[in-house]
């Protein structure tokens, strides 16, 4: 009797487990880096109810960051502007722009439709409930907001631009120097180290300072930051 | 390797001491060896109890499996929901979100307010703490840190009731408006006993308009001392000017307090209040204490004399002999022939006699008003009373008013026919009986209630409404030397229809009868505001300038009450001679009706937090149960049932006394025999315990309890008033106010006892959490001790010796095997090296908590639950030892096996325990997923988002400190029954505002989480942020780049004592001190830790703990009889 199964039929169940396997670690793969923070959450960009411009009021206008956020340096959270502070300026500019249909329904008795209730944004950066980030801790620390925020200075809508995630956050508590920059250019987001290296350069001189990686260490050094990498830190 | 089990040495022969958590203990039941040799009972660790068991393992997980299978198959899960930041749209001012805001505010309570600051998060008060920076600044007590909870209590009265029915304020308002028209109404106002200058001045208003105004006030415990001392007179204590005390059954340290105590406690300490002295016994005080059963000021007595309270008097008298001129004014009273007994009395009265003008005779308030005569005449004839003295006598404002006995007579006699109750009291439930209250309060034409709970007097009235929180409104009041203190509203009522005592005033004093509650009008003031700020005007002149510091300060400077010279009356002899009592005897038992340190008169019948706290004293929870001495018990054949409840059980069908262990473990199956006690014509069935050193053939039963019962109590009683009380406080205790008689209202005699067989369940924690050890609690003595081997030991010996008490003297000190280092594979240093541990150059925190001064109240461990979000879990949960109190408070007995004196009266020794941060705790090793580890700055941190409840950690804390969370308690109500066991299935929390008074720097658990006190690390790490920030500050401040700028040590180390935990701010005896160890010296907790008596719990085990205690300090009197014993407490427990 003839063999009813050719003979390279043998390696077929041998085949077919593999490819099974190398399917399934392929979907493992891809679902482990579609569920991990880099790209869950970078480049998270909602649309707001208003479509608000960093670009126009930081890069054009050249707004300071804490005029809007007022207490992110004597607070833990950066505090979203409430309403009476756009309408500070959107009362006499652009009042009637429909972009502000939004703002005046929270804040212009004279509006149809005016409710008083707050503009509802969209929160973008998210820190689980468990982490305690605190705001003012690192921007009266020499670290920018730039550093977690990328250049939002530049950005028509804001998204995330790093990930946030907790291996992302001990990076930084390890190597602070690199992130770290002098006080007065905290809420400079157009700040670049090399740049500032040879705007000052007696300064730079007298602290031995050449390259901004001796930038970072000297201010590591002066500002005396040790930040800490138990879980207490940021966990309780 | 094999598992190291410790084996404690023996207790040496010589050893004296005799010391025992419960009477289980000291009979050595089986129960009790459990406790001390499990981290928790047989089976408390599953799940299914009884009639729970449908739900079982199996088909949860069947059911969870599923769900989460459905929940998978949309992935939606995966990308995360979409959420909002919502701006506030006008930003108040002041307002930082996530910033805490402080306000000075304060709480009325009739022995004077209770001075507070409080936190508010967005607008929410989530915390009070004390305000010391008022002249009468104390600590608070458990109450005042509970009352915050009450703002938020889902069983808060929230509608507006007619008839004990739901109705609309809308209803109430023509009512109002009808008697603000007639100013003719036969009205009469019913008041609290707590001052107020607003009330005050609003009194004479109401009596301006209604001619026949009326007004009373009545809270059921304020006691009898006014009687004796004349209208509106109050004597006040000042602590720090009494060198001896002798209190005559005076709880002033807990739950009758005669003036602010925190001097008291600071003369407790013999190096004084910041440890800044060499220990010097003549500093401290001495305290002679005269009482029934074990209070909180007993249990700090240096000598402690056993009475029934009856008999009080007799003791009084004695003294008073030696003390007093007009001996005719005693002669009544029979004396005293007991010989240890006129030793006792001879000692005090020398000592008393010998610090003339600088002792305290204080006698408690429930004491009839002949011991108060009696006090009087002695603190008269010492030269105690007067300006600088350590007794003022002061003249409040509350006078003229009359009382709950002239009001029923009014209502009888028809000159009241309206009535206004204002009182926080229940009268309908806590009146005396003989008053026949009720049946006057019924022929009432209308009545109006206002009070914060739907009780039975709330149920009885015409009408109730819904009182606004002492936080939601404007009122004012004042401490117990009379400063003016402002009470602040933090928030608007959380409910629309809550109202005001002065909103309510104010409407019937206006033309229409407008009730304005909340904000008030639109474009004014609200009215009560505009009514305390015209009361504060005429006191402290009109202007803002002084109203804003009032605002700020929380008090006005200046203010106190006149002072009166207190006279004795010329009746008083005949008044004392009235009211000798035979002593009790078996056949007639003297029964006492005692201030429950839970609920107080009953008003905090639904306050979970006092509920779920253990009475400091019998360590009961949830419920009351009637103390007997064991003696006592056993002579009336009680006492085996009491230390052995169920003895007989099956084995194979055939019953018998087989173990003493019930079936499936202790825990939840432990029960208290029931009694039935006769008083007064009136019979009340009520559980027994066993309470030490308690005087004989006296039976204490705590008030306040049993107001509402429904289907699911567990002696059938409901459903009987359930509506009268919320969840908390439903099917709780046993009533037994109707047991008074007018003529008794704090104590009655010719008790009677009978077993009625019945049993019921009782959740005691005095077993729980019960460790091994040697000198656990350790007590030196001022006076020069011989030792057993017949050397005398001085007070300074005994000092040097505290750190050798116990195993210490002949245990090595430890040397650890291991390297205090990190990993120098996983985290090197930037040589390569292995990185120390405990790296932190600016901050070492650590705590010290001094024996001497601690009581044992449970302030500490309330304002713990308010501060770090620590939920109730209930009473069965509470029997099964899963109580979740991160600071617990163990109390001891000990006796001497030698006291010939009084072996029946031991000493009562507290001790707070919460997690100890050990540098080498033996927790973090065992941790598999690394969810609780060492930080840099020498806190013991629990991360608990990664743990995943293995409880491996809390099997191997020596301390028992750790508590897991076996059910997800915030959530799922523990209080609805068998809600627990129903899982994702279980009705979530009643009550949509409880949630309102978490701290949100403080994470909420989940079910099967591990968690810890962590020095409240939310704190610490605020402010070294805080801190922190100021290195800006001063870049601006030098002006140069900060390129160019300065960090130091000083500039990023907090400064020194300037962080508090919670558990410290709160303690109202200044026992807990915290701070940075690398502060040295110049912090009060390093000083404390530089003392002799500073010694560490479990030395010898090696775990090298953060937290470290002092030594008790007696300071007996060397001629009193009973000196030898003591100062000799420490425990042992083996």
């Amino acid at each position: 009797m003839a063999n009813i199964f050719p003979r390279w039929s043998n390696l077929l169940p041998l085949k077919i487990a593999l490819c099974v396997l190398s399917v399934a670690a392929g979907v493992m793969l891809a679902f482990s880096y579609y569920a991990t923070p880099k790209s869950l959450v970078v480049g998270y960009q909602p649309s707001q109810p208003m479509p608000f411009s960093h670009k126009i009021h930081v890069d054009q206008v050249g707004m300071d960051c804490r005029y809007c956020h007022s207490f992110v340096d004597v607070a833990g959270h950066s505090n979203v502007p409430s309403g009476n502070t756009c309408w500070n300026c959107h009362q006499h500019v652009q009042k009637e722009s429909p972009k502000l249909a939004a703002l005046r329904k929270s804040m212009d008795p004279a509006f149809p439709g005016y409710d008083g209730k707050p503009v509802e944004w969209v929160r973008i950066h998210k820190a689980p409930d468990y982490v305690k980030f605190n705001h003012s801790a690192h921007v009266n620390r020499g670290m920018s907001c730039q550093s977690c925020h990328g250049r939002v200075d530049q950005m028509e809508t804001v998204f995330q631009d790093q990930n946030l995630s907790m291996g992302w956050c001990l990076d930084c508590h390890r190597n602070p120097e690199q992130n770290v920059r002098p006080l007065e250019e905290v809420y400079n987001l157009k700040y670049d180290a090399a740049q500032y290296i040879k705007d000052h350069p007696e300064e730079m001189a007298a602290m031995n300072v050449k390259t901004p990686e001796d930038l970072g260490l000297k201010l590591k050094e002066q500002f005396k930051l040790a930040p800490k990498t138990t879980c207490a830190t940021c966990h309780h | 390797m094999s598992k190291r089990t410790w084996n404690h040495p023996a207790v040496p022969a010589d050893e004296t001491t005799v010391a025992w958590r419960s009477t289980g203990q000291l009979e050595d039941t089986t129960e009790f060896r459990h406790w001390l040799e499990r981290e928790f009972p047989q089976g408390a660790a599953e799940m299914a109890d009884g009639e729970d068991a449908e739900v079982s393992r199996r088909s949860f997980l069947k059911l969870m499996g599923a769900s989460t299978a459905l929940a998978g198959l949309g992935m939606a899960a995966c990308r995360r929901p979409e959420r909002y930041i919502v701006p506030y749209a006008k930003a108040p001012e002041w307002v930082i979100p996530g910033n805490a805001v402080y306000y000075a505010s304060s709480m009325p309570r009739s022995q004077g307010a209770t001075p507070l600051v409080v936190t508010s998060f967005e607008g929410r008060p989530t915390k009070l703490a004390p305000n010391h920076l008022h002249p009468e600044a104390d600590g608070t007590d458990a109450f005042a840190q509970a009352s915050v909870l009450d703002l938020y209590a889902p069983s808060r009265s929230r509608h507006v009731l007619k008839g004990g029915k739901k109705a609309a304020k809308a209803d109430f308002e023509p009512v109002l408006a009808a008697l603000a028209a007639e100013p003719a109404a036969k009205i009469g106002f019913l008041v609290g006993c707590d001052d107020s200058p607003t009330r005050a001045r609003l009194r004479k208003e109401l009596s301006a308009k209604y001619g026949a105004a009326k007004f009373y006030q009545y809270e059921p415990l304020v006691g009898e001392a006014a009687a004796a001392l004349g209208d509106g007179v109050r004597l006040v204590a000042d602590f720090a000017k009494a060198d001896r005390i002798l209190s005559l059954d005076c709880d002033f340290a807990g739950t009758d307090p005669q003036g602010p105590v925190a001097p008291f406690f600071e003369r407790r300490k013999p190096e004084g209040k910041g440890y800044e002295a060499k220990p010097d016994a003549d500093k401290m005080n001495r305290l002679y204490s005269v009482e029934t059963a074990y209070t909180l000021t007993g249990g700090m007595a240096d000598h402690r004399l056993r009475m029934a309270p009856s008999q009080v008097l007799n003791a009084a008298a004695q003294i008073a002999r030696g003390i007093i001129s007009n001996l005719d004014l005693v002669s009544s009273i029979p004396l005293l022939t007991d010989d240890n007994q006129m030793k006792w009395f001879k000692g005090v009265i020398d000592d008393l006699m010998a610090h003339k003008g600088r002792c305290l005779v204080l006698a408690g308030s429930r004491q009839p008003a002949a011991v108060h005569h009696v006090a009087l005449a002695m603190n008269l004839a010492l030269g105690n009373i007067g300006e600088g003295k350590p007794l003022v006598a002061v003249k409040t404002e509350t006078t003229g008013l009359g009382s709950l006995a002239t009001l029923v007579a009014d209502i009888n006699s028809g000159a009241v026919e309206t009535l206004v109750t204002l009182t926080p009291a229940n009268p309908l439930h806590d009146a005396l009986p003989g008053l026949m209250f009720g049946e006057a309060f019924a022929k009432l034409k209308t009545s109006i209630h206002l009070g914060s709970r739907a009780d039975a007097t709330a149920h009885a009235a015409t009408w109730h409404l819904p009182a606004a929180h002492y936080l939601e409104s404007w009122s004012d009041t004042r401490s117990s030397l009379g400063t003016y203190t402002v009470v602040q509203p933090m928030i608007l009522p959380l409910y629309p229809a809550a109202v005001s005592e002065f909103e309510l005033l104010l409407a019937l004093l206006s033309e229409k009868g407008e009730l304005l509650t909340g904000e008030g009008a639109k474009g004014e003031p609200s009215p009560a505001y505009t009514a305390v700020r015209t009361t504060f005007g005429a006191l402290a002149g009109e202007g803002e300038e002084s109203w804003k510091k009032l605002l700020r300060n929380g008090f006005h400077e200046g203010s106190a009450y006149p002072l009166v010279v207190p006279k004795l009356a010329t009746t008083t002899a005949d008044e004392i001679a009235a009211a000798k009592a035979v002593a009790p005897t078996v056949g007639s038992l003297e029964i006492v009706f005692a201030t429950d340190a839970s609920v107080y008169d009953g008003r905090w019948i639904d306050n979970g937090w006092l509920q779920e706290a253990p009475d400091p004293v019998s360590k009961l929870t949830w419920d009351n149960a009637a103390l007997v001495a064991p003696k006592t018990a056993k002579e009336l054949g009680i006492y085996d049932l009491i230390i052995d409840p169920e003895p007989v059980t099956k084995v194979l069908g055939i019953e018998g006394k087989y173990g003493k262990v019930s079936p499936d473990g202790e825990g939840e199956n432990r029960r208290a025999p029931m009694i039935a006690v006769t008083v007064n014509g009136r019979t009340l069935e009520i559980p027994v315990l066993i309470s030490f050193g308690q005087a004989e053939n006296t039976l204490v039963i705590p008030l306040g309890y049993g107001q509402g019962f429904d289907e699911e109590d567990e002696l059938k009683r409901g459903p009987r008033k359930a509506s009268h009380v919320g969840l908390v406080g439903i099917n709780r205790g046993f009533d037994a106010y109707p047991l008074r008689d007018a003529k008794s209202p704090y104590f009655a005699t010719g008790g009677k006892v009978e077993k009625t067989g019945k049993v019921y369940s009782v959740a005691l924690t005095q077993e729980h959490s019960a460790m091994y050890g040697r000198a656990l609690a350790r007590e030196v003595s001022t006076m020069t001790h011989t030792t057993i081997l017949h050397e005398e030991e001085t007070f300074e010996q005994q000092l040097a010796k505290v750190k050798l008490q116990g195993n210490d003297a002949h245990a090595p000190p430890n040397i650890s095997l291991y390297k205090q280092k990190g990993s120098a594979k996983w985290n090197p240093t930037k040589d390569g090296k292995a990185p120390d541990f405990l790296t932190d150059e600016l901050h070492q925190w650590a705590m010290s908590i001094d024996l001497s001064a601690c009581m044992g109240c449970n302030a500490c461990l309330v304002a713990c639950q308010a501060e770090n979000n620590i939920p109730i879990v209930g009473k069965q949960q509470v029997a099964k030892g899963r109580e979740m109190h991160w600071i617990r408070m163990d109390r001891y007995y000990a006796t001497q096996k030698d006291n010939t004196v009084d072996a029946d009266n031991p000493a009562f020794v507290p001790q707070p325990v919460a997690c100890l941060q050990c540098e080498l705790a033996p927790c973090e090793t065992v941790c598999p997923v690394n969810a609780t580890v060492h930080t840099e700055d020498g806190l013991n941190a629990m991360a608990y988002n990664r743990c995943i409840g293995t409880r491996y950690c809390a099997n191997n804390c020596p301390y028992k400190t750790r508590r897991f969370n076996f059910f997800d308690y915030n959530k799922r109500n523990p209080l609805v029954a068998h809600n627990l066991y129903k899982g994702p299935l279980g009705e979530k929390t009643v009550g949509e505002a409880v949630h309102l008074q978490r701290n949100p720097n403080v994470t909420v658990r989940m079910r099967g989480v591990m968690e810890k006190c962590t020095y409240c690390v939310q704190r610490l790490k605020d402010s070294v942020i805080r801190q922190k920030r100021g290195q800006k500050q001063e870049a601006l401040v030098a002006g140069k780049p900060s390129t160019e700028m300065e960090v130091t040590t000083a500039t990023l180390r907090i400064p020194v004592d300037s962080v508090k935990t919670a558990c410290q701010d709160a303690c109202p005896a200044g026992a807990i001190a915290f701070g940075n160890l690398l502060d040295q010296e110049k912090s009060t907790m390093g000083r404390a830790k530089q003392l002799e008596r500073c010694y560490d719990l479990l030395n010898y085990i090696g775990t090298r703990p953060r937290t470290s205690y002092l030594a008790r300090v007696k300071n007996p009197n060397k001629e009193m009889p009973d000196a030898p014993y003591i100062g000799k407490a420490t425990i042992n427990m083996v």
